[in-house]
């Protein structure tokens, strides 16, 4: 029966797999800017790469498939938050503006 | 059939339901709260983007994106460091604890000292926090996260203290982990900060 329960890791391999993915998007992603200025598209790659650096942390440092239901929808809720935010703000940034005008 | 009626059975099965506390409960208050500010916070980004949407398109072009990329692979190695902190504690391995600890603490200082030359090279190109809507929600979050990560530096400091006294061992290491939760957290709102500020242009 124990055996199903997950244990958290020691092992380094899967850390230093996860540093090195976010290295490289982070290396990567001030280039999208300059070769992607003004296509539309650029906003979705942005909002998956911010949720991918946060799901990484969150999974591979953090180890949230193994914290109480609370812990993983705070980290979840949050990494999802941004992503959503910016998509909303290029689709529909017009009727956002308007909604949040005083 | 009769095995899963039988109540023992159900203890091992809600210990895997609840899941465990990474660090400690105090931590994930502190980050919960933390969360809930820079949503707050972002929130102010997204209304003024979406008022300005010009402003938050050029802003980007003025920033020194050497600077926001330089902070944001220090950010990120500390934090894999401070990882491998917690895993080799984990492994009873306190002495290579010590050490990815420390190797954590020199790089996050990094932060900072990157902060002070990019605010000295934004002074210099004419960018303060009265240059536009943009740059005064940049300084406005990035002082903010700066703040935190401040707080996040003091926590390395006191954690090492700890650990170079013997305060933790690979059955209670509390302290450590909850420090890496709060410092991967800040990790975490850096990245988004780093979108907003210097990749969309």
């Amino acid at each position: 029966m124990n055996d199903s329960i997950k244990q958290p890791s020691s092992a380094i391999a899967p850390l230093s797999s996860a540093w090195l993915i976010l290295v490289a998007l982070t290396l990567i992603s001030p280039f999208l800017g300059l070769w992607l200025h003004g296509a539309g598209w650029l906003q979705l790659l942005v909002a998956g790469i911010v949720w991918l650096k946060g799901w990484l942390i969150a999974r591979q440092f953090i180890e949230i498939e193994l914290a109480h239901p609370f812990i993983r929808r705070v980290m979840q809720g949050f990494i999802l938050f941004t992503p959503i935010m910016l998509l909303l703000t290029v689709f529909l940034g017009n009727h956002f503006a308007r909604w949040a005008t005083l | 059939m009769t095995s899963l009626a039988i109540p023992l059975n159900e203890a091992p099965t809600e210990t895997v339901s609840k899941g465990r506390v990474p660090g400690n409960k105090g931590i994930w208050v502190g980050i919960t709260c933390e969360f809930v500010e820079f949503i707050v916070l972002f929130v102010v980004y997204f209304v003024a983007r979406a008022h300005f949407p010009d402003a938050f398109e050029q802003g980007a072009d003025r920033l020194s994106r050497l600077s926001g990329t330089v902070i944001t692979l220090l950010m990120v190695t500390s934090s894999f460091f401070i990882a491998c902190s917690v895993a080799t504690m984990r492994a009873g391995q306190q002495r290579r604890s010590l050490y990815w600890l420390v190797a954590g603490l020199i790089v996050s200082l990094g932060y900072p000292i990157a902060k002070y030359f990019e605010i000295q090279w934004n002074l210099a190109n004419g960018i303060n926090g009265e240059s536009g809507i943009f740059f005064t929600v940049y300084y406005y979050l990035t002082f903010n996260h700066l703040v935190h990560a401040t707080w996040g530096i003091l926590g390395i400091l006191w954690v090492l203290a700890r650990h170079l006294f013997g305060g933790y061992s690979p059955e209670d290491y509390a302290g450590l982990e909850a420090l890496a939760c709060y410092w991967h957290a800040t990790d975490i709102i850096w990245l988004v900060i780093f979108s907003f500020f210097y990749v969309l242009a």
